[in-house]
């Protein structure tokens, strides 16, 4: 007794084949896998008399099917990327010997009912006949591609020249408004050809009727999907292919006063940046230190004094100033008075008190 | 040896300098050149000058030459010294009768070094009045005449 793996089931089996083959499990599963088997292949039978050629449609074509008697997957249509013959795949491949014998096999090993064989099997003349059939249709198809490429063709060739007629009519404004039509005009621009007076509003109204149905706009070039602005002139100033100045090297004309005024130099100057090294370090100091307020930009006049304080004054400092100001003044009175004085004492009284006050 | 060290000669000077140190101890030192004790003071500030750059400014005024500041200053004995802070005049106790200034001269250099750091600290911290670390043996005497008005 050895291990016997059925494919159809997926199970290993130990009791051995036979027994495995005949139970209703296997037998079950081997019908359901038959019936799938034969609806694949009668679709395919169905184009055996009128095989169906068909345009290559990468998303459907190129399926494969999973041919359960030779294990193998096999591609169910036959295409050269340009047509492909529905089901041709499988017919060849049902065809072959090798397809056959295996057929036989895969029957006798797990014992299916013999008469479905022959529906999975395609017998030579069959082939013979479908490959005439495919090549009948094949030639009218490459027929039928070739008529309607040429009506395609007609199409766009009309398209064309219509177009071009309306750009024409554009060029020439004064010509009359008799266009010749194309072979497919719009009926209201045929009205308006009958009743053909020179009329400027009626020529744009067929003008604009005429530009609904055309999508580009009608200063383009024909062949071209561009805008076309104009021819630029630069003989006087020079461009990039004579190599002149670029304009940002060139001083703005339109600058003017605003010019000519400041030569903005941008960022700070030498001295600012110096500045801002200061004020970084001072922002380091302690805020509550003496003169921390200090304001080094206000301005004194010539008789400033700092702030002193005296040896016997108890008070503010401010106060010393103070004092000394009037000491000072009175001084100054002494000395006028001295000047005009005429008594000896008095002048050397004072000359005392003024030497002991240095 | 006051060679080295700046002079200043004008009450516009002194004004200048005085508002226009900032963030630095401003050493003024009243005297005259020829005074020995000022040369010996002028001598200490000198060779100290550079030590203390970063918390100094020393200079050197002629009592003659600002005869109005030397009046302000209450100067009556040379050398003195007086010290400034952001434009704020210091005061410091040596022990001496005179907080506003120092007369005569330091004894060490290090004494001088040990009175700039004092103040400058104190400085920092928004005192105006700080004390002397000089050992008051080292601080010259002298008799303060009191003149009342």
């Amino acid at each position: 007794m050895g291990a016997h793996y059925c494919a159809i089931c997926n199970q290993t089996t130990f009791c051995g084949k036979k027994k495995h083959i005949f139970g209703k499990n296997h037998q079950s599963r081997l019908r359901v896998v038959l019936l799938k088997f034969t609806e694949k292949v009668k679709e395919g039978r169905r184009t055996l008399k009128k095989p169906q050629v068909e345009k290559f449609d990468c998303t459907r074509h190129r399926q494969t099917f999973w041919c359960y008697c030779c294990g193998l997957e096999v591609d169910r249509d036959v295409t050269d990327d340009n047509m492909t013959v529905m089901h041709g795949g499988l017919l060849e491949h049902m065809a072959t010997r090798e397809h056959r014998n295996n057929t036989h096999r895969f029957w006798w090993e797990n014992k299916a009912d013999p008469k479905l064989r022959e529906r999975v099997l395609i017998t030579e003349e069959e082939t013979e006949r479908f490959k005439a059939e495919v090549a009948k249709v094949l030639e009218c198809f490459v027929e039928k591609e070739d008529e309607y490429i040429k009506q395609q063709a007609e199409v766009i060739r009309a398209q064309e020249k219509r177009r071009q007629e309306v750009f024409q009519s554009l060029l020439e404004p004064d010509d009359e408004w008799e266009l010749p039509n194309g072979p497919s005009s719009t009926d209201p621009s045929a009205e308006l050809s009958v009743s053909s007076k020179f009329q400027p509003q009626a020529s744009d109204q067929q003008v604009g009727k005429r530009f609904d149905p055309m999508i580009e706009a009608p200063r383009t070039l024909v062949g071209e999907s561009l805008t076309f602005i104009g021819y630029q002139d630069s003989s006087s100033s020079g461009n990039v292919h004579t190599g002149a100045v670029p304009p940002w090297f060139q001083d703005d004309t339109l600058e003017g006063t605003s010019g000519s005024a400041a030569q903005p130099e941008i960022g700070p100057h030498l001295q600012e940046f110096l500045k801002q090294k200061e004020q970084a370090k001072l922002r380091k100091l302690p805020p509550n230190r003496v003169g921390a307020n200090f304001d080094h930009s206000s301005h004194t006049d010539a008789n400033w004094l700092p702030s002193f304080g005296r040896v016997w004054n108890s008070g503010r400092r401010w106060q010393s100033r103070h004092q000394f100001r009037q000491e000072e003044g009175q001084k100054n009175k002494k000395k006028r008075k001295r000047e005009h004085g005429p008594d000896g004492s008095k002048k050397r009284n004072a000359e005392q008190l003024s030497d002991s006050d240095i | 040896m006051s060679f080295f060290l700046p002079k200043l000669t004008s009450k516009k000077a002194i004004d200048e300098v005085i508002k226009g140190v900032a963030e630095k101890v401003l050493v003024l030192r009243f005297g005259r050149d020829e005074d020995s004790v000022c040369l010996q003071l002028d001598e200490i500030l000198s060779k100290t000058a550079h030590d203390l750059s970063n918390m100094a400014s020393i200079y050197i005024v002629d009592v003659d030459k600002a005869p109005i500041y030397t009046r302000y200053f209450d100067i009556s004995y040379i050398p003195s010294t007086v010290f400034f802070f952001n434009g704020q005049h210091m005061k410091v106790d040596y022990g001496s009768p005179d907080h506003t200034k120092f007369v005569g001269s330091f004894k060490t250099k290090q004494d001088f070094k040990d009175v700039i750091e004092v103040i400058y600290r104190g400085a920092m911290r928004g005192k105006m009045i700080v004390q002397s670390p000089i050992d008051p043996q080292n601080v010259p005497k002298y008799d303060l005449l009191y003149h009342g008005i």
